[in-house]
């Protein structure tokens, strides 16, 4: 490339710089989390110090509640992430190989239901949800959850699907295979790449999510992020290491998927992007 | 192009349709309704017009919430869009050990708003925070968020720019990498070297990418509630509340249905003027680049 080469110490600064902006805030709580109390606040012991495990032992010890809601995330996350991808590729498929003005409605609708934001939905919602007994549920998560990323994941789906051969699905339906089956046989399996791009939005999102999940849940499906948010209200003194560990518990799962599925996540925000 | 829609094809797109629609775009027209009424919980609804939204808009609280809605926008997404594209540019100029440069850059990405409200109070705990102590060594004043009203927006912006960083980052520098290099070398050829050539050729092919990753961000940005409320509560005396935790005191807190469902409403209009402007922007562009 005819650019000028900038020189190699500003270049290695500026390396320096973003690696410390990006990891810095996550490697701190992830090492303070093995931390004894009296070294959290030291600036000897910033990143030399003895490592313990006293505040997972304490987490496990005395917050159970903690634990009950990393499960219910599990459970939360897998559901919303099978129904989002499901839905998405029948709807992508459909946008990629039909054409008409109703659908081509349909697929404005799609984009233009974005910009309504999720805290106004919920005030409708919560008497409606309280009345069906869905109040505190993982079904009404999973909805939910699914419900906000379907619009997205029917755009990136067909941007993927745009991408197989039509021959193969006419070659299909010669054979008389349904539309169902032309999904099931051909097109899933082909369109896997994408359907890994829309579950990375997913299930990043509803392990992280909060809003959601502070206004719909209060004990049985109370996710993890809760738990932790309560732990920084109930801790004004705030006990630093157990939250510590608490988020280093919940991070560093979905921190290694992204950074494994990096190539996908990529993939996933351009073509939602450029179509959206 | 015709009118008929194919059965098949109707089946297919039912479902997304079916849940966007009754879990989104009915609860959304029904806010609206709500926003015409007086009402709480488990009380009837009765009808007054348009005298939510003259509460609302009567309301200095309210004031005050658009106010700081609008600066940490502003602030928030400017700054992501100037240093994902710094970003973007830098890594388009070769960088050592890209790949994982990369991954650390997307690691925010996988941090909830809850664990980042954690690492950044831990940095900036007044006296004794890793920040605080690098601020007081250059001789300057700690960020006290808990005290000063615009302190505790400066958090919640560094917050929000550090999560969401990776998105615009992607986005421009997905844009970036389709540039082919033959532009840069016939710019050479014609004298275009540095500056030039950004003017000339990167910032003009990038601007699709840049109106794209502002109109999301904007979008988004707008409905910030998790970093305000785990940061701030909207505290002290309600002087850090955004649009969205107004909304959620006036409905959770003090059950004014009606004027949060004012609120709710003007939050989409907000949205969908935002939307219109970005997006005519956007047609306009796309539409120089092809005549």
């Amino acid at each position: 490339m005819a650019r000028r080469a900038l020189p190699a110490l500003l270049k290695w600064l500026g390396v320096a710089l973003i690696a410390a902006w990006s990891l810095l805030p996550i490697l701190l709580i992830v090492m303070s989390s093995f931390k004894a109390d009296r070294d959290i606040f030291s600036t000897a012991s910033r990143f030399a110090f003895t490592p313990t495990f006293a505040n997972y032992e304490q987490l496990w010890s005395r917050w159970g509640d903690f634990f009950h809601g990393l499960w219910n995330s599990f459970l939360v996350t897998a559901g919303a992430t099978i129904l989002a991808v499901l839905v998405s590729l029948l709807a992508g498929f459909a946008y990629s190989r039909h054409a008409s003005r109703g659908l081509q409605a349909s697929a404005f609708f799609l984009i233009f239901i974005r910009l309504i934001p999720p805290i106004v939905i919920t005030l409708p919602l919560f008497p409606v949800v309280n009345r069906l007994g869905l109040n505190d549920t993982h079904a009404i998560l999973i909805v939910l959850y699914a419900t906000f990323f379907v619009s997205l994941g029917t755009i990136v789906m067909r941007t993927f699907i745009d991408q197989i051969p039509r021959e193969l699905d006419e070659a299909a339906m010669m054979d008389g295979a349904t539309q169902m089956q032309i999904v099931w046989r051909v097109i899933l399996p082909m369109a896997a790449q994408g359907m890994l791009a829309v579950a990375v939005f997913v299930i990043v999102y509803a392990w992280n999510e909060f809003l959601f999940a502070f206004i719909f849940t209060t004990t049985k499906a109370k996710t993890a992020p809760l738990v932790i948010s309560e732990m920084i209200g109930a801790v004004e003194g705030v006990e630093w290491g157990v939250l510590f560990a608490a988020s280093t518990v919940q991070l560093l799962p979905v921190l290694a998927f992204v950074i494994l599925m990096q190539k996908h996540l990529v993939a996933g925000l351009t073509a939602g992007a450029v179509k959206g | 192009m015709n009118g008929r829609t194919p059965l098949g094809a109707i089946a297919l797109v039912g479902p997304v349709q079916l849940m966007v629609g009754c879990i989104i775009f009915l609860p959304a027209i029904y806010v609206f309704w709500l926003s015409l009424n007086q009402s709480s919980f488990g009380q009837a609804a009765s009808f007054v017009g348009f005298a939510n939204y003259a509460k609302v808009l009567g309301d200095p609280y309210f004031w005050r919430a658009l106010v700081n809605t609008v600066i940490v926008v502003a602030i928030v997404v400017h700054v992501e869009l100037l240093l994902g594209l710094l970003m973007a540019l830098f890594f388009a100029s070769g960088v050592p050990f890209r790949p994982i440069l990369l991954a650390i850059v997307l690691a925010p990405y996988a941090v909830s708003e809850v664990s980042a409200v954690v690492m950044w109070r831990y940095l900036f705990e007044p006296d004794v925070g890793m920040m605080s102590q690098v601020l007081a060594w250059f001789g300057l004043p700690p960020i006290e968020w808990a005290v000063k009203p615009n302190h505790g927006l400066a958090m919640v912006s560094l917050l929000s720019i550090w999560l969401h960083l990776p998105f615009s980052f992607i986005i421009i520098y997905a844009a970036r990498l389709s540039i082919p290099g033959d532009l840069y070398e016939a710019g050479a050829i014609d004298g275009a070297t540095g500056w030039a050539a950004f003017r000339r050729i990167t910032l003009p092919l990038l601007m699709p990418a840049l109106l794209i990753a502002a109109l999301f961000r904007y979008i988004f940005a707008f409905r910030l509630f998790s970093e305000v409320w785990l940061m701030t509560g909207g505290g002290p005396a309600r002087t850090t509340e955004v649009l969205a935790v107004y909304l959620y005191l006036e409905a959770f807190r003090y059950n004014a249905f009606g004027s949060a469902a004012a609120t709710g409403w003007l939050l989409v209009l907000a949205s969908l003027l935002l939307a219109l402007v970005y997006l005519r922007g956007l047609y306009r562009e796309m539409f120089r680049k092809n005549g």
